[in-house]
């Protein structure tokens, strides 16, 4: 995904003082053996929170 | 033998009907009045919106699920209740008229012991000039048709893209207090997405226009999340997600008015703006149904049911309080009707007490903040625990509510996904939890800092298929549905 922090952009626009994701971020992002990690504890989070959430 | 009417088949009222009927087996009837002839997963006209996904993939016939379930199905809209029946009949009872076309018109009236208001929202186009499919010039992905329609118009965008020409694609809420950001929010990056693959970024100006005071309140007051060593809020991941995408956005804006040429919006400080655009998708805001009602004299008592905007008054405590005196304690946790206890309404229907995020106002009065979300999970947690509530005070004879589920003890995960595919997307996940920030429970953050995550990735992506697929599955009532939680 390219990045449009380029001459398009005001340097002073509100997305020039943003955080970008790095190239390591980014790997890991799309990095399958990551991601179903991530997967596993994200759905953990989301049952824990449905479960937790009523009586 | 009692009689249950849910009002509504959307998340809330279908998942309450199927609950109701699974909990109360063949003695008891239950009743479901809609006018709408199907069934659709709101999440995933997202995908509709965008042409990745056909509408027969997220919507389903209503009449053939209810039959099988045994339940009562009457496409209709309800158009008045009587709560303490009237004069000839001293049972409560609603009016409603079809809308199917065999019946087109027709009224009908049905009797109650309990009901169930789980109608959602109204969609509010009237309320900004120039909103709406209808004026012909702003799109909406709150329906199917809606969004199907805003597909057809991107697809001319990308076409003119191709062609060389300049686009300005705006993006957001249409309404000084719209909430659902959440949507917005995830069409502003699938549109991105898209342009981004077809590498037609430098012709696109895709600006996000918001009347949140930070991006990443989402009507929640925002929220905070652990992320490599530090606290942050979603302001950060929000904004890091926008720029990633080539997004500007404007934020502290009430959009008044649209034409064929621009938006027009006044931010907190003021000012008067406006902004070009060739394609524009705006939320707008919502209200209640507003039901007529009448006590069994005839007085009209709509007053005493609901809330000026429409929803339906439960269980909350609606005492007029500065932001600094709110309190987790104020949300409802039952959805009960306090005037008449054989009325719930859960989802989207009830009346919140007040909002999350803190309210602003413009130097010119104009109330500019959102107004709190209640889609989604949620809707099915409330519609889930009202109908076993009902299921308990009738086949136990008790008034008492065993089922509790207040938003200031519940959470939520909003699944932001852009792209479609196994590998081809990324989602920009966000869970809280709770949903109304607890500063007595959670002096330093307002949640559980270890259930509330804010993360991108190709895992949330994933997350987000599967709850389409699975939560069809469920509403289509298949094998086993009620095992999978809301």
């Amino acid at each position: 995904m390219k990045i449009r922090r380029n001459k398009e952009i005001d340097p002073y626009d509100n997305g020039a003082f943003t955080t970008i994701p790095g190239p390591a971020t980014r790997f890991f992002r799309k990095s399958i053996i990551w991601q179903i990690w991530r997967f596993t504890v994200l759905n953990i989070k989301i049952m824990r929170i449905v479960i937790g959430g009523h009586s | 033998m009692a009689q249950v009417v849910v009002l509504g088949a959307g998340i809330s009222g279908h998942t309450a009907a199927l609950t109701l009927k699974r909990k109360l087996g063949k003695k008891h009837n239950v009743v479901v009045v809609s006018p709408n002839k199907n069934y659709q997963w709101v999440p995933s006209n997202i995908w509709v919106g965008i042409g990745r996904m056909k509408s027969k993939k997220v919507i389903f016939d209503l009449a053939p699920v209810y039959k099988k379930q045994k339940i009562e199905y009457h496409q209709a809209k309800a158009v008045s209740l009587y709560p303490e029946g009237d004069a000839q009949n001293s049972k409560p009872f609603l009016k409603a008229k079809y809308t199917s076309k065999e019946k087109a018109g027709q009224e009908v009236t049905i009797e109650y012991d309990y009901l169930v208001n789980a109608t959602g929202p109204r969609l509010r186009f009237d309320t900004t000039p120039g909103l709406g499919p209808e004026a012909g010039l702003v799109q909406s992905v709150c329906t199917y048709p809606h969004a199907e329609e805003a597909w057809e118009n991107l697809k001319k965008v990308f076409e003119k893209l191709k062609n060389g020409e300049k686009q300005t694609i705006v993006i957001g809420t249409g309404h000084p207090k719209a909430t659902c950001q959440g949507a917005a929010f995830e069409y502003a990056l699938n549109i991105a997405h898209e342009i981004n693959k077809r590498k037609l970024n430098k012709l696109a100006d895709i600006v996000w226009i918001t009347n949140e005071y930070e991006v990443g309140d989402f009507g929640m007051g925002g929220a905070y999340v652990k992320r490599n060593g530090y606290i942050t809020s979603t302001k950060v991941f929000t904004e890091s997600i926008l720029a990633e995408y080539g997004i500007r956005w404007i934020k502290r804006a009430g959009v008044q008015k649209v034409d064929e040429k621009a938006v027009y919006f006044e931010t907190l400080d003021g000012e008067k703006h406006e902004l070009n655009y060739d394609y524009a998708m705006l939320i707008p805001s919502f209200s209640g149904i507003n039901l007529p009602t009448f006590d069994k004299n005839g007085a009209d008592v709509t007053a005493k049911v609901f809330a000026p905007n429409g929803f339906m008054k439960v269980d909350a405590d609606y005492t007029a309080k500065p932001y600094e005196e709110w309190s987790g304690a104020d949300w409802p946790s039952i959805y009960q009707n306090p005037e008449y206890k054989n009325l719930y309404a859960p989802g989207i229907a009830f009346a919140p007490p007040h909002g999350i995020s803190k309210p602003m106002k413009s130097k010119n009065g104009t109330e500019i903040f959102p107004t709190p979300p209640r889609t989604g999970m949620p809707s099915g947690v409330m519609g889930k625990i009202v109908a076993e509530n009902i299921a308990d005070r009738i086949k136990k004879n008790t008034e008492n509510h065993k089922h509790k589920a207040s938003m200031a003890r519940m959470g939520a995960a909003c699944v932001v996904s852009a792209g479609y595919g196994f590998r081809s997307g990324l989602a920009a996940t966000m869970t809280v939890f709770p949903i109304v920030q607890d500063i007595e429970k959670y002096p330093d953050w307002g949640r559980d800092i270890r259930y509330t995550v804010g993360e991108a990735g190709l895992a949330g992506h994933w997350v987000k298929l599967v709850l389409h697929y699975m939560f069809l599955y469920k509403a289509k009532a298949k094998f086993l549905w009620h095992l999978i939680p809301e």
